[in-house]
Formats: C-alpha cells, structure tokens, sequence
C-alpha cells in the first residue's frame, strides 16, 4: 500500500496531468522514460565473431598442455568437467568466451536483489534421473529421503507459492491455464487435452521404455511415438481438433517459452514433451513444482562449477582446432589480456553451439554436424527491471511467473519470490522474457543486435504497461540483454532425425561434443545429460588408452 | 462581489417561449443533489464518527439551518441573476462532489476533522439553501405566483423522494460514497452547463464559464477514476472512535482509537487488542504455556511488539531474559514511550529482563544461535503471502532449534470458529515438524472464540502442573482445563500442511474470512 506521501504526490501528479494535458496540446512533455537509468549488458557479440575472421587475432606467444581441453563453459560443459574429476581425470582445462561460466544461467545483482539473466528454474524431476538427483543433493537443494523412497527437497528452493498468475482482461487469474470466461467446449477441449497429456505421462513404447522422458534419449524408439516428430505441433493439434484459441495461446506459450519457438515451427513430439515429460515426484512437492533461486539457475551452475577444481580462463575465445599426432592443438585468444595461446591437449570437449563447433572444425574432416543455420536458434530479450512498485490490478497477488493472456513477451518472473522477508516497499528487480518470434530466426536476430537501448527501452516499457497501466514512474532502472543464439528448437525431424545421433558422435576418439544442441531441447537436465555422456564417451577411451589405470 | 454585468433587456414574450419546464427539470435536479450531499455527509459522519442518530441527528440540523441561511442570503444577490445561477450550480458541483473524497481523505487530520466536516455540511448546505429561491425569482415572470410555487416546490419534494430511495437502494451499493458525491457533483455541473447553452443572454459570459464547467467536470471524473485508490488509501482510517495516535511505518499502518471505555490498537485497519478484554488474550496465550515450564529461565517472543505478552511473562520472577523480535521498530517505540500504552503494558518492554530486537523474524531465527526454554508466537493473522511464510512448516522448522531440552512454544493461531481450518492448518503443520500439539481456545469479546496451538517436543505437558502467577483475571487450572475442549462447531478438520510451496494457510485463511469481508 502507497504511504499518505506517495500516494498524494502520485494522485496530485496524475490530476494535474490530466488538467494540463489536454489544455496544453502545443507542450510537448519531456521524455517520460528520462527517470529510467540502463544498459544494454550481455555477451560480447563482437567476441565472438572474431570466429568468423581469426586472421585479426594476434599469434600465440605460450603454450599450455593438457589431458582435456573443454571449449565452452555452459550447463554441457561444467557438467563434463565435473563428471571428468569425479571419475578421476582431473587434469583439464576450461575455456569460455564469456566473463563467466554458466552459459545462459547468467545471473546479476543490484541494490534490491539478485536476478537472472536466463534460465531461472529447473523442474522437479524424475525421480530415476539418479546422477540429477545426487547432483541436488551435492547443492543442497536435495535434502534426503522420506522413508517412501521420495526425494524431500529444501523449502527455500521449491517455488513459493504464489507461483504462477495469469491476467486477462486486467484481472489476475491463479494459474497459466486460461480459466475465466471459458466456453463449455473450450473447456472440454482443455480437459482432453490434459487428459492426452495425463495418458502420455504413462505411456510406453513397445520396447518398454516411457514415450516421454528427460533425458530425451532415454525415450521410446516406437515409431508410434517418434513419427510425432514428422509433423508441426500446430498440424497435429488441429488434426487432433484442438482448435479453441484460448488453448492454442496457451500452448504457444509453452513452445515459446520453453523452446523460443511456435507451435508451427516445433514438432508434435517436442511440443507434446514439454508436458508429458514433467514426471517428477517428491515427497514434499507435486510434478508441477519446480526449484528456483533468485540467480536463476546460476545456483546450478555455479555449484557444477565449484564440484571441480580444475583451471577455468574466461573471456577465451578458442579460435582455431587442428589435429596432431599426438592429440589436438587449439588456439585460444584472451580478449581481456588480448595475447593467444596455443593449448596441446590429447582429447578435446567441444560443448558448444554447433555452429561454433562447425566453425572450429573447418581444416577438420570426419564430423558430422550441421552446417551453419541448420538449427532454428532463437533470438531472446531479457530485460531485468528494478521497480519501486507495480500498480497493482484486481485478482491475484504478486507471483513467481507473471503473464499476460496475448502478450508479446513471455511475462516476468519476480527475482525476489524466494525472499523470507516481510513486504516492506523497498524496491523489487522483475525479470522480463521476450523470445523474438516475430520474424525468422536470422533476420530477427541481426534487427536485434542492431537495435539500441534507446529504441528497446520503450518497447519494454510499452509491454510492462500492459501488465500494469501506470508503471513507468515506478522503474528505477531496466537493463537488458540480447542472447543471439538463446536456445535451439525442436523443429519437426530435428530430434529423431538421424541427423542428431551422427553429429554427437566423436571425431577418432580425440574430439567429443556435449550440448543441448545436441539434444534438440535446451534446458538444463539435456544440458546436464550431454556433459556426462560426453565424459563418459571419454572416459571409456582414456581407459581404452590405458586399461590398468582406474 | 457586486454584480455590474446587466443582462440584455429580453421582452417577458420572448422569455416565455423559452423552456421555464427545462428550468423545472433543473429544479427536481439540483432537489435530488441537495438531499444526497445531505445523506452522504450523514453517512460519512456516522461511518467515521459512530454514534449513527447522533451523527444523522446533528448533521441534518445543521444542512437545514445552514439552507435557511443560504435562502435568506439570495435577497443579496441581485442584477443577472441567470448567471448567478449558473455561478452557483458551478460552486455546489464542486464543492458537493468533492465533499466524500475530502472527508474521506482530511480524517487523517484528526483534531480538524468534526470543524471540517461541519464546516463543509455548511458551506453545501448555503449553497444550496441559495438555488431555489433564485430559481423562483428567475421563474417569477413566467408563471403566476400561486403556480410557481406549487410547481416549485412540487418538483422539489418528488426530487427528495428519488433521491431517498436511489441512495440507499442504488447508490451506496453500486457506486460507493466517493463516487456517488463526484457524480451528483457532475449532475450540478450538468445543470450549468445546460442552461448555459439554452438560454441566449448568457452568450458574453458563456464561453469563459464553459472552460470553467468543463475543467470541473474533468476534474470530477479525474477523482471519479481515482476512487478506488482513493478508497484503498481511506478505508484504513475508517474507525469508529476517536483516533489518539496514527503512524504508517514501512510496514504497516498503526492506529490507535479510544472510546470511554477502551484503548483500541488497529495494524492496517485490523483490530488487535481491545484494552477491555485483552488480558484474555494474553493470559490465554502465556500462562497454559509457562506453568507447564516450571525450569523456563530464557524466553523469546516472535511478534507482540505491543509489549502485553512479555507484561505476563513478567509475573514469573524465575524469568531471567526475555527476547523480542518484532519486525516494526515504529510499533515498539510507541510501546515504550507513550504513557497510555506504558500504563497498560506496566512498561514491560523497559523492563531490564526484556531485550527489543527490532528485525524480521525470519531471517532473525535463521541466523539466531540462543536456546530458549518457553518461545511464544504472536505474529498477525495470516492474511498475505509474506506473513504466510512466518506459520510454515520450515519457519518452525528452524524455529524448534531454538528450543532448549524440554522447551515448548505457543502460536497464536487464529479463530478456530470463524477460520477454522486455518486453525487447524496451524496445528497440522506444527505436527508435520514433529512436535505434539496442544490446541485450545477461549471467548475473547472483542474478537469472538480465538485458538492457540502449544507444541513440544513430547506429550507431557499438563494443564494444572505447576502454580500460577496471584491476581490472574481469566486462566485459573479450571479454565485451562475448560480451554482443550472444542466443541463439534470447532472441531479438528483435515488440512494440508503449510509449506512455502503450497501456501496453504493462506489460501484457508481467504476462503474462511471471505464471508466476512466481502
């Protein structure tokens, strides 16, 4: 609630601009966003497409040997180099190109809170994702089990209720699932639709195993599943007469926000996935619960990260791979010291995009990856913004997700969900997720880079304004962050194609790939799984090498 | 102010041709209005004054009085007198449409207030004491005396009856004081702004009094926008006795009301303690506990920044310290400065035993490293998400760490009658961390039947185990005998658990006080 002092100068602010307004038609008002302090902030694109011209990199002047060079510090890549130590092989380096490690779990703070910059949550899983479960536990996060065999998990990680509201029409509804003003056939229609997903959830293939799970390439090879891969998820829901809108809105916002892509652009098996894979059970949280920090899921990564203790350079650009008797031999540019170095490394992780890896394997034969462009990668915003108050419509409270029926944007998360303390009116950050659907991924993505911070920053203020009519003298700052490549798409043949099962396979034993990329959906437990299989893939060579050793 | 503007000399002929049944449409018109501003002051008054005839009373006298002045005052007014109409009918929208937010809004200003709002009945009361009698005198020419009365008047009284019936049956319900005041407002601006365009001799003023009328009317819809927010931002100084003190700190709103019989507290407009029967309340919440610790040396009190639990706790010489950790620094201060508030509390809060930590008790038990022998939890009802979080399955969690071998503690725990599963929540989750429970209840007047959980660590604790402090006014061994027992209206319903993540108590606490509030 406004104090007396707030609320007079608001009210007396608002009614004198409403009587001056009109009268002064000629008096153009002053930049009413010129309270608003920020900053583009993100990954240093020009970094990055050095890749694309190395002959401007100075040569290396050091060289630096190692068992395993892992290029790329994302959820893959930490997950590799520590599964990689936690069996033993302990000599290895990790480059990356950002300032830090984590890939899109980036995180920051300010004054009022820590916030994401990406990934924020991670879904209580499946109970047989044993090496996830022992990871959580490892973080804290897990906190034992009931004597059911049941996961328990930390009440400070579990979600806070309020989770999730739903505005439409400027009342707030519990839930993402559009509930108000629904038709009786609009209604059975999501009810069929929860009832496919409820039957789904249990389905096997006829080789025993589920039709969904996490990870993906645990799931049923039965075509009467994987043919689901064939066609768009749009095709296949109209085939299904899953037509009403309100459904479809939702179910876009599903792909959107999980794959940063439509319904028509997915296929039926990844869009059907995003529900029927949510197995997880625990003793004290539902399937739909899900664990969050107010870093995002930097919580997640940083703990993969400090699991292991072996040397990490950010800020390193690997720019040049080659092949040699011995091993590999990569070159590396510091952009913070700006010197190179060449790394001897006798087996190298590529846990990267595939494009970059495509690019990096260039005088490289023998692989199989996509060419550049292949993958549908969509371009994101996100915009963190620290308000001092969010007028506040009827319905539901203040929530963990945040979303408007029809938005352009995915909504915002509230970075301070997981706080214990009293409501005090002190300043809050709000995350906003914004996937750039509106034009293919390309074009979309060089409009994005291009546009400055003058131009998004009424965007973002117009789209918060159809959240909460009256907000704009409430942000104290909004800072934003273009992600380029932000997650790939599951588009129809991607995920079962043949395609896929070829690029992850390693070049001559010495050059392995890990990356969600690889599995066709980007979220953390796929970023998880492709570090440990790739670790393992390496694991079984080193000892192949040398069978004495353990 | 003398008026020197003469209207253009228009023949009484060409006068009657234009509308004198408009000017009677106007009559029934600005009738209704008057009788409103009349019933909306009554309202406000009884609404925030109490004493509903002494308020309807004394407020009626003084608008009919205030009218009779106003009617004698129209002999003063002479000249144009069409456009000292329509002056007036701009002043009464105004003033009269602008009379519920100010009264709302000015109560804040407690010493003013009755000058204020008598001050306003007044001043609307002249104003419209003023119109029918310069109505008549416009309407003179037109009709024949004994006409012109009986249609006047007539008019006058039929728009009183609609304005007696629309109001309670249509207005309060549907639009609410402020917005009923802006729009009879709005009704008088509209009487103005009508007679200004129909009648020809108000052309050389018409378009300077046209701005006027318009920038009323725009602001009364500004406010009428607004009075929600208006509202919201009122409603909590909506008491019924006399505010003594009233301070917003960051957290919530304190007032404190009096009446010749009791000192009320109210955080955010809810009712804490009534100075009547709170030792009820507090005998209730310490004593079943502390006679059970005959050992109990260190205490912690979680919330009860009013200073009246650590009052009973201090009739317990054994008592070596007592810990308070109340989030609102503004609540404390007042409880241990203001003499009213010190001769109730006995000046607990001063007392060398008693430690004030001002901090959110949250955080404070997490980081707290003390043992405590008796903990006590007074924390407001759980109304909002973030209080919510201070009755969880892990906030009592981290909370029984606290506890010393053999400690115990007490929740307060809402009305098991009027939000009984939130009663019930409150015990099921005090349960699920493994504690025993111990739930009981009593009659606290000015609140109804109000419930507490006592939990500890085993099932030994008994109601008559050890001696109570002399002079207590309610708990003797029998009551707290009488207190265990719940009867089938209160009786013990399934719950979920109230973890963090589900919120449960909450959503309870909603759907049970739902009926109440809406």
């Amino acid at each position: 609630m406004p104090n007396r002092r707030t609320f007079l100068a608001q009210g007396g602010a608002a009614l004198t601009g409403a009587l001056l307004l009109p009268a002064l038609p000629g008096c153009a008002p002053t930049n009413p966003l010129a309270h608003i302090k920020g900053q583009m902030v993100g990954q240093d694109a020009a970094t990055g497409h050095l890749l694309r011209d190395p002959t401007r990199i100075p040569p290396p002047t050091e060289t630096l040997e190692t068992e395993v060079l892992i290029i790329g510090g994302g959820v893959a890549g930490l997950s590799a180099r520590r599964w990689l130590h936690r069996h033993g092989l302990r000599d290895t380096l990790l480059v990356e190109m950002a300032a830090e490690t984590g890939g899109n779990a980036a995180a920051g703070q300010n004054a009022a809170s820590a916030y994401p910059w990406g990934a924020h949550y991670l879904p209580v899983p499946d109970v047989r994702n044993v090496e996830l479960l022992g990871f959580l536990q490892e973080c804290g996060a897990l906190t034992g089990y009931a004597p059911n065999g049941l996961p328990i998990y930390s009440d400070y990680h579990l979600c806070h209720d309020p989770d999730e509201r739903l505005s439409i029409d400027g009342h707030w509804q519990d839930g993402l699932v559009p509930n108000l003003n629904l038709s009786a056939a609009e209604e059975a229609q999501f009810a069929r639709f929860f009832k496919l997903i409820d039957n789904l959830k249990a389905a096997k293939g006829r080789d025993g195993r589920d039709a969904f799970c996490i990870p993906l390439d645990h799931a049923s090879a039965d075509p009467e599943y994987r043919q689901l891969d064939q066609l768009s998820f749009a095709d296949y829901l109209t085939r299904e007469g899953f037509t009403a809108a309100p459904l479809r809105w939702y179910l876009d916002y599903a792909c959107r926000d999980d794959y940063g892509a439509l319904a028509a652009q997915v296929s039926a098996w990844a869009g059907l996935h995003y529900f029927a894979s949510r197995k997880g059970r625990a003793y004290n949280a539902t399937g739909s619960d899900v664990l969050t920090w107010p870093e995002g899921n930097q919580f997640l990564t940083e703990n993969l990260r400090r699991q292991a203790a072996g040397p990490i350079q950010s800020r390193t650009l690997a720019y040049d791979l080659r092949e040699t008797a011995s091993g590999v031999e990569v070159l590396t540019y510091n952009a913070a010291t700006r010197l190179s170095s060449r790394v001897r490394a006798r087996r190298v992780l590529l846990a990267t995009p595939l494009h970059i890896a495509h690019r990096l394997l260039a005088q490289v034969p023998g692989h199989a990856l996509p060419p550049h462009n292949a993958l549908h990668h969509a371009p994101w915003l996100i915009a963190n913004l620290t308000v001092e108050g969010l007028p506040q419509g009827p319905g539901r409270p203040l929530s963990w997700d945040n979303v408007r029926y029809g938005s352009a944007s995915l909504g915002y998360i509230n970075a301070a969900q997981q706080s214990l303390q009293q409501e005090n009116g002190a300043p809050k950050v709000i995350t906003l997720y914004w996937p750039l659907t509106d034009e293919a991924p390309g074009p979309a993505r060089r409009r994005a880079y291009q546009t400055p911070y003058a131009e998004w920053l009424p965007r973002v203020v117009a789209e918060l304004e159809t959240y909460h009519p009256g907000v704009t003298p409430y942000i104290q700052q909004a800072d934003l962050w273009v992600w380029g490549h932000g997650m790939v798409a599951p588009t129809p043949g991607l995920v079962w194609g043949a395609a896929r099962q070829a690029a992850m396979q390693p070049v001559r034993d010495r050059i392995f790939f890990a990356h969600t990329d690889l599995s066709g959906i980007s979220i953390f437990e796929e970023g998880f799984y492709q570090g440990i299989r790739a670790a393992r893939e390496m694991l079984g060579v080193f000892q192949a090498d040398n069978p004495l050793s353990t | 102010m003398v008026e020197t503007n003469v209207e253009p000399a228009v023949p009484p002929v060409a006068r009657r041709a234009q509308s004198p049944g408009l000017l009677l449409v106007a009559v029934a018109v600005i009738a209704t209005c008057g009788l409103i501003y009349e019933l909306i002051a009554g309202t406000l008054a009884s609404y925030l004054l109490g004493d509903s005839v002494t308020q309807f009373s004394t407020i009626i006298g003084a608008y009919l009085f205030a009218m009779g002045i106003g009617s004698w005052l129209s002999k003063f007014l002479d000249g144009a007198l069409l456009r000292w109409f329509i002056r007036l009918e701009i002043l009464v929208g105004i003033v009269g449409g602008c009379m519920a937010p100010l009264l709302f809004v000015s109560f804040e200003y407690v010493a003013s207030f009755r000058l204020l709002l008598y001050a306003l009945v007044g001043l609307t009361g002249v104003l419209v004491g003023l119109e029918i009698p310069l109505l008549m005198r416009i309407l003179e020419n037109r009709y024949q005396f004994k006409d012109l009365v009986a249609r006047v008047f007539a008019v006058d009284y039929v728009g009183a009856l609609l304005a007696s019936l629309i109001f309670p049956l249509v207005l309060v319900p549907q639009l609410g004081l402020i917005r009923t005041s802006l729009l009879f407002g709005a009704l008088n601006l509209a009487v103005a702004a009508v007679v200004l365009a129909r009648f020809p001799e108000t052309r050389p003023y018409r378009r300077r009094f046209a701005v006027g009328i318009g920038a009323a009317l725009l602001g009364l819809a500004v406010l009428f926008g607004f009075a929600n927010r208006l509202l919201a931002y009122t409603e909590t100084l909506a008491f019924q006795d006399q505010v003594i003190y009233s301070k917003s700190t960051p957290y919530q709103r304190i007032v404190l009301t009096r009446n010749p019989r009791e000192l009320r507290l109210f955080l955010n407009g809810n009712l804490q303690f009534s100075s009547a029967d709170e030792y009820r309340y507090h005998e209730a919440l310490v004593h079943p506990l502390m006679q059970a610790l005959p050992q109990a040396r260190r205490v912690l009190v979680m919330g009860g920044g009013d200073g009246l639990a650590v009052r009973e706790l201090l009739k317990y010489p054994r008592i070596e310290s007592i810990k308070l950790v109340d989030l609102d620094q503004g609540m404390t201060s007042i409880f241990r400065h203001n003499e009213l508030l010190l001769a109730l509390n006995k000046g607990s809060l001063n007392n060398p035993k008693v430690q004030v930590i001002n901090a959110d008790a949250y955080q404070w038990v997490r980081q707290d490293s003390g043992r405590y022998d008796a903990v006590i939890v007074d924390f407001p009802d759980p109304g909002n998400y973030s209080i919510g979080k201070l009755y969880s399955a892990a906030f009592y969690t981290a909370l029984v760490k606290r506890l010393a071998p053999g400690g115990r503690m007490v929740v307060q725990s809402t009305s098991p009658y009027l939000a009984r599963q939130s009663f019930w929540c409150v015990a099921h989750t005090l349960a699920a961390v493994g504690l025993h429970t111990v739930p009981y209840h009593l009659y606290v007047p000015s609140f109804g039947e109000w419930g507490y959980v006592l939990a500890g660590p085993d099932a030994h604790w008994r109601g008559d185990a050890g001696p109570l402090p002399a002079g207590l006014r309610y708990i003797t061994p029998g009551t707290i005998h009488d207190m265990l027992r719940f009867p089938p209206d209160m009786s013990e319903v399934p719950t979920e658990v109230n973890q963090l993540n589900n919120q449960a108590l909450v959503r309870y606490f909603e759907e049970d006080w739902g009926p109440y509030v809406h």
